[in-house]
């Protein structure tokens, strides 16, 4: 049973992370290859906010969260500023990534703060002793709050206008789409998800190392949105249960996970381009549709 | 100031900035003609290098053998994954956001096998009885000298097929719009033959310098990233941009690990990247990129 309650928490703090990069890659077509980095920002502010200044965890969660994505709409401004084409960002974001993974293995300590460099951010208060739930449950309660909120911000008037930039920035400029602060709005959310999601695996561990949030991680939340699907909430939430638990469960799978990844890329990129579950909304259209009992066709006559 | 150590860390970054500039070269080329970052570029440049490495150590082959192995399969290996990678993107006029998830599907799957074939350790080329030139009390080594040579060859022969040969200036006028080129009579097809032809020699041989001058190892390719920024600061698409900016990086980045810290080395490589995309966002010799309606 623990083995399991692992899995959960584990897969919901990718979920959280891929949920921020589907609305930054699936709705808003920006490509972001180091956002692993906003985790590992998340993770560390997080274990700051909650050992050095001994806050809850709701505060610590949103502080994390505030303080990525504050960060990330410094990376964001210069590369959306310009106009320039997407792969700015791209390689934006895997410099940062890199960067902030280099400056964490080299800063030992901030004043009496001791982040430990490359040993890792040891003695953080642990998820069981923060709540009074049992630790899986906050992670499960967070990742449904976070699946809500950004259903709501995808059906709103902001992420309309993600989509249309998606589809055609120029038309939507035309439109009267002010790109840069769409833009920018995507990734401020799918920043501070990422945060939060980066701030509850340092608060399962009690411990987060600089290591935990490389490229391959990177490569992992970017596996889940392109399979999952493009404009499509509910596919990478999928996608990133089974990108975590398939290796865990099927561990000789570990080692060829990122060839297989890498092709299964090309392959989706070529034959089914829009991903699994692609434009498939999450709703609870088949709820409703499987406690009617007329079917739907008839329902739906005048 | 220390004259000789400022000489001294000059020619050590020209050195470097001339192995980015082979990458950069080929990004710059990719990215001229078809509009996009070929992220594969990574892992044809770590594959380069450890075909290179397994022929010297493992087959015991010369060296200018090695080096004919190591480009002919990283040629091989560029124009397979061209076809089948990005060329049925292309026909279908995909968005450039699929194009860049498929490089990049490359580059993870390339990079990964070769760390399961050869295992994540930092090997060496076995030339450790190369003596190192000394020119006024500034010593060079033979593995610099050798790169900044060749290198400058490769470029000054890219050059002139591009501009003097026949499909050298197809190359260069489908990198102005490649629908009129077509039109005109170029066959699309054995540009991007070429095109991945010859990013396959530049990644191959700057795999090989690059494991040389250092060490090879799977992740080596981050290396690339150098590339891009290198290419960004001279100004994307524009090949003797690509070869300024490398030189601007590499020289740059040399004098912050000589003079400051070499852990702040990349750090900076990144800080100078968000400047210039805070001032000079088409880079140095860049003209307007900006997306046109």
């Amino acid at each position: 049973m623990g083995y399991l309650q692992a899995i959960t928490i584990l897969s919901g703090c990718n979920l959280l992370a891929v949920l921020g990069m589907a609305v930054l890659t699936g709705y808003t077509g920006l490509f972001s290859i180091g956002h692993a980095g906003f985790m590992a920002l998340g993770a560390y502010m997080g274990g700051i906010l909650g050992k050095e200044m001994g806050w809850n965890l709701v505060p610590c969660l949103l502080g994390a969260g505030l303080f990525s994505g504050i960060i990330s709409l410094g990376i964001g401004y210069p590369a959306f500023r310009s106009r320039l084409r997407g792969d700015y960002f791209a390689i934006a974001t895997l410099g940062f990534a890199e960067a902030l993974r280099l400056l964490l293995n080299n800063i030992h300590s901030i004043g009496k703060w001791r982040l430990g460099g490359a040993y890792g951010y040891m003695d953080l208060p642990e998820l069981k002793h923060m709540t009074f739930l049992p630790d899986w449950a906050v992670v499960v309660i967070v990742c449904l709050i976070a699946l809500w909120v950004t259903h709501m911000f995808i059906t709103s008037q902001y992420g309309m206008n993600c989509i249309a930039i998606r589809q055609d920035e120029a038309a939507a400029e035309m439109m009267g789409v002010d790109l840069l602060r769409t833009k920018l709005l995507a990734l401020f959310v799918s920043a501070f998800l990422a945060a939060v999601g980066g701030a509850l695996l340092a608060f399962y561990f009690g411990y987060i190392n600089p290591s935990f949030f490389g490229i391959q991680r990177s490569s992992d939340l970017l596996a889940s949105v392109v399979f999952g699907g493009i404009q499509s909430l509910i596919g990478p939430a999928i996608t990133a249960i089974l990108i975590v638990a398939v290796p865990q469960l099927l561990l000789t799978f570990a080692l060829y996970r990122f060839i297989v990844y890498g092709l299964l890329f090309v392959v989706v990129m070529v034959f089914r381009p829009q991903g699994l579950f692609g434009y498939v909304q999450m709703n609870s259209r088949w709820i409703t549709r499987f406690f009617r009992h007329k079917p739907p066709e008839a329902m739906e006559q005048p | 100031m220390d004259w000789e150590l400022f000489f001294q860390q000059l020619v050590s970054g020209i050195s470097i900035g001339a192995i980015y500039s082979l990458l950069a070269v080929g990004y710059a080329l990719v990215y001229s003609v078809y509009n996009f970052t070929n992220w594969a570029f990574d892992g044809f440049m770590v594959f380069g290098s450890f075909i290179g490495f397994s022929a010297i150590l493992s087959w015991a082959l010369p060296l200018w053998l090695a080096v004919t192995l190591s480009i002919v399969a990283t040629v091989i290996l560029s124009v397979t994954v061209e076809t089948t990678s990005y060329r049925p993107l292309r026909l279908r006029k995909a968005p450039r956001l699929f194009m860049m998830i498929s490089a990049m599907g490359v580059n993870l799957a390339i990079v990964n096998t070769l760390n399961l074939v050869y295992g994540g350790l930092f090997r060496r080329f076995p030339f450790e009885d190369l003596q190192p030139y000394f020119v006024g009390g500034i010593s060079i080594g033979r593995m610099d000298l050798i790169a900044m040579v060749i290198s400058a060859l490769i470029l000054v022969l890219l050059w002139v097929f591009l501009y003097r040969t026949k499909l050298g200036l197809g190359i260069l006028a489908s990198s102005v719009d490649i629908l009129t080129a077509s039109l005109m009579g170029i066959n699309n097809n054995a540009v991007a033959i070429t095109v991945f032809t010859i990013t396959g020699v530049l990644s191959s041989m700057a795999g090989l310098f690059y494991g040389m001058k250092y060490a090879v190892y799977p992740t080596m390719g981050l290396v690339t990233i150098k590339a891009m920024i290198a290419s960004i600061i001279g100004g994307l698409g524009s090949l003797p941009a690509a070869v300024l900016g490398s030189m601007i990086l590499g020289v740059l980045e040399t004098f912050v690990a000589g003079y400051i810290s070499s852990t702040y080395r990349d750090m900076f490589s990144f800080a100078f990247l968000i400047v210039m995309l805070l001032f000079l966002p088409n880079g140095i010799m860049g003209k307007s990129l900006e997306e046109k309606l």
